[in-house]
């Protein structure tokens, strides 16, 4: 296998992952973010629209931005009646038909549907419709096409693994069942 | 081409079947079957351009926010292994009581349940800690097995739960398109708050159930639920130690639950609050490191994606599926069907406890839910009610063989000498009571609309 390829994918799997650890600190910032403006309003009768837009727009980025990442650790959830009990080779063959025929046609088109949508935004900056609020609506729908980016890097990744028989390191398999069994 | 809705569906659940991540396979397989519609055409692509506003829609929805920060609470409380503690001295105490394990273990998921709401956890934590020490005591393997898993799924229908603000988001705006079409102009609206009053009183009917069971198995049946011959000192630090446990979760949970249906508090800002308070709680117990909190910070960013992506998927869906006319289809089919309501509500639930079996709630949720309630709803059903009756079914299906998501996980922690036909045979009983709930709640609906009422009048 040439060298440079792997290379490429576990460049690609290291963005991701980066991505998603940088990620998830926005959890525990919504946390932080949201008592706070607990604490202004009930103690000082005060009420914030930026703080209160800010844990919407770290809400939306955690999971827009981590899709790819949950993607990549298994978190999305499988109905896995029959998937947990085939062969590892048959497993890998539904992963690589489903992200051919069905992430990369979603993907393509959430990107050609999304396109003007975001442009529009941009043109004019869109700002909040609230008196006060953040001017930064345009960047929150510039997610939308985020998302399928992402999730097109993480693809190509798992596709040219799986087309060069290159297997992605350990981590990526052993922890499916804590977080695919949320419910 | 108006067999397509059906197709359509049929499709989506072939493909979920292949085990490919459900939310790409909802998303792309109605794609694909809207191209093929769009090139022989029979599908409008102008459903699919009001997409983008859809997705944003649910970026800036307001009432979800809520979902990471309870997703944070319940995994940190979680992590901090607060509830082992807990179910390790309730067991202490109920012990020597005959039946008296059993009643701990609910009473423990109980609060689990209000606390995570993470089935898998609390049957994992339940089938780890409780069931050895049942069996060693000589409890029936049957009775231990279904009285955990039925417990475990306690966290579907016990507030504060993540399924009934999902649930209440996705009643709410159906419950405004059903008025909607029915000309009222000013709608009534439907609230998590009153899904989570709504919620109470069937879920704590529930675990009474439950006890009553274990107490009468214990009383008919000795042999099947025996004390635990060793019997504590009920000595001061045994009594602080259990409240030690007892105490502080029950707190959290009393605080954060209160604020909501008290109206003092959003289900965002109690969420929030209570995921510092659990932290908090962690810190104290000498269990919150920098790794445990990147375990909580991870788990809450994979759970939160994987429940918005299913979002998204389904919005998909939802636009091509309406796009092929699917909803006038199911309204039509719903106004053909003998006994109107009634009838109408049976297939409804007939449809939800099958489509349990593959799918969890959240995908239920998002998929079936959007396209019946509006229906249900506008032939004047109660939405609370609606609700309720909705968790408690699917509560229901995850118990139930041989696809019941709840055997899967303790079938997963239980040991191998235990054939699986113990579990399924354990849960009968408590099936039996969920459904005996069911139609009692069918003949009271008071019971679910009766406290929101008085409350929120």
């Amino acid at each position: 296998m040439p060298l440079s390829i792997h290379a490429f994918i576990t460049g690609l799997q290291a963005f991701t992952k980066i991505i998603g650890m940088t990620c998830r600190w926005f959890s525990l910032a919504m946390v932080v973010v949201t008592c706070l403006v607990v604490i202004l309003r009930y103690i000082f009768d005060y009420s914030s629209i930026p703080m209160q837009e800010t844990v919407m727009y770290l809400h939306a980025s955690l999971f827009m931005l981590g899709a790819a990442y949950t993607w990549q650790q298994q978190g999305h959830v499988r109905v896995d009646i029959l998937y947990h009990k085939w062969p590892r080779a048959i497993q890998e063959r539904v992963d690589l038909l489903g992200t051919l025929f069905l992430l990369l046609p979603t993907c393509l088109f959430l990107l050609y549907i999304s396109w003007d949508y975001v442009a529009m935004a941009w043109t004019y900056r869109e700002k909040s419709h609230e008196a006060g609020g953040l001017p930064f609506v345009y960047l929150l729908k510039t997610l939308i096409v985020i998302l399928p980016i992402l999730l097109l890097l993480q693809a190509t990744s798992n596709v040219l693994a799986s087309i060069f028989n290159i297997s992605l390191s350990p981590s990526e398999n052993d922890n499916n069942t804590q977080d695919g069994g949320y419910s | 081409m108006e067999w397509m809705p059906l197709v359509l569906f049929v499709l989506v659940c072939l493909v979920l079947m292949l085990g490919f991540p459900v939310a790409f396979s909802l998303a792309g397989t109605s794609l694909l079957v809207a191209g093929f519609g769009y090139l022989a055409g029979s599908f409008d692509g102008a459903f699919l351009s009001a997409l983008p506003n859809r997705i944003f829609g649910i970026l800036s929805n307001q009432i979800l926010i809520a979902v990471p920060l309870f997703v944070f609470m319940g995994l940190m409380l979680e992590k901090s292994r607060i509830a082992e503690r807990l179910l390790h001295n309730m067991a202490l105490l109920f012990g020597p009581l005959r039946g008296g394990l059993g009643i701990s273990v609910v009473v423990v998921g109980m609060l689990m349940a209000a606390s995570t709401g993470i089935i898998g956890a609390t049957v994992v934590t339940m089938g780890l800690i409780s069931l050895p020490a049942m069996l060693k005591n000589g409890y029936s393997p049957s009775l231990a097995t279904g009285n955990i898993c039925a417990t475990g799924t306690l966290g579907q229908i016990i507030p504060p739960s993540t399924a009934l603000i999902i649930l209440g988001d996705v009643l709410s705006s159906a419950y405004q398109q059903a008025q909607l079409s029915m000309g009222i102009f000013s709608p009534d609206t439907v609230s998590v708050a009153d899904l989570f009053v709504g919620a109470l009183i069937p879920g704590l009917l529930l675990v009474v159930f439950y006890m009553t069971y274990i107490a009468l198995t214990a009383w008919l049946k000795p042999q099947a639920a025996p004390a635990i011959a060793k019997r504590p000192p009920l000595d001061r630090q045994f009594v602080l130690s259990l409240l030690s446990g007892l105490l502080p979760p029950l707190a959290l949970i009393l605080a954060v639950l209160g604020s909501i249906l008290s109206g003092i508090a959003t289900p965002t800002e109690a969420a929030a609050v209570g995921a510092a308070g659990a932290s908090i709680l962690a810190l104290f117990y000498g269990q919150l490191s920098l790794g445990r909190l990147q375990e909580v910070m991870d788990g809450t960013l994979k759970v939160t994606s994987m429940i918005f992506m299913i979002f998204i998927g389904a919005a998909i869906f939802s636009l091509v599926f309406r796009g092929f006319g699917g909803d006038e289809q199911v309204q039509a089919l719903f106004e053909a069907m003998p006994g109107g309501k009634v009838g109408a509500m049976l297939v409804v639930m007939l449809v939800i406890f099958l489509l349990g079996f593959i799918l969890d709630f959240i995908e239920i949720t998002f998929v079936v839910v959007p396209i019946v309630a509006p229906i249900l709803l506008a032939m004047g059903i109660d939405p609370v009610w609606l609700g309720i009756m909705i968790a408690i079914n699917l509560q229901t299906s995850f118990l139930t063989p041989p696809f019941g998501f709840a055997l899967f996980y303790l079938r997963g922690v239980a040991p191998k000498e235990l054939p699986t036909s113990t579990i399924y045979r354990g849960v009968i009983p408590f099936i039996a009571i969920q459904v005996g709930m069911l139609v009692l709640l069918s003949f009271v609906p008071e019971l679910a609309t009766w406290l929101p009422d008085k409350l929120y009048g």
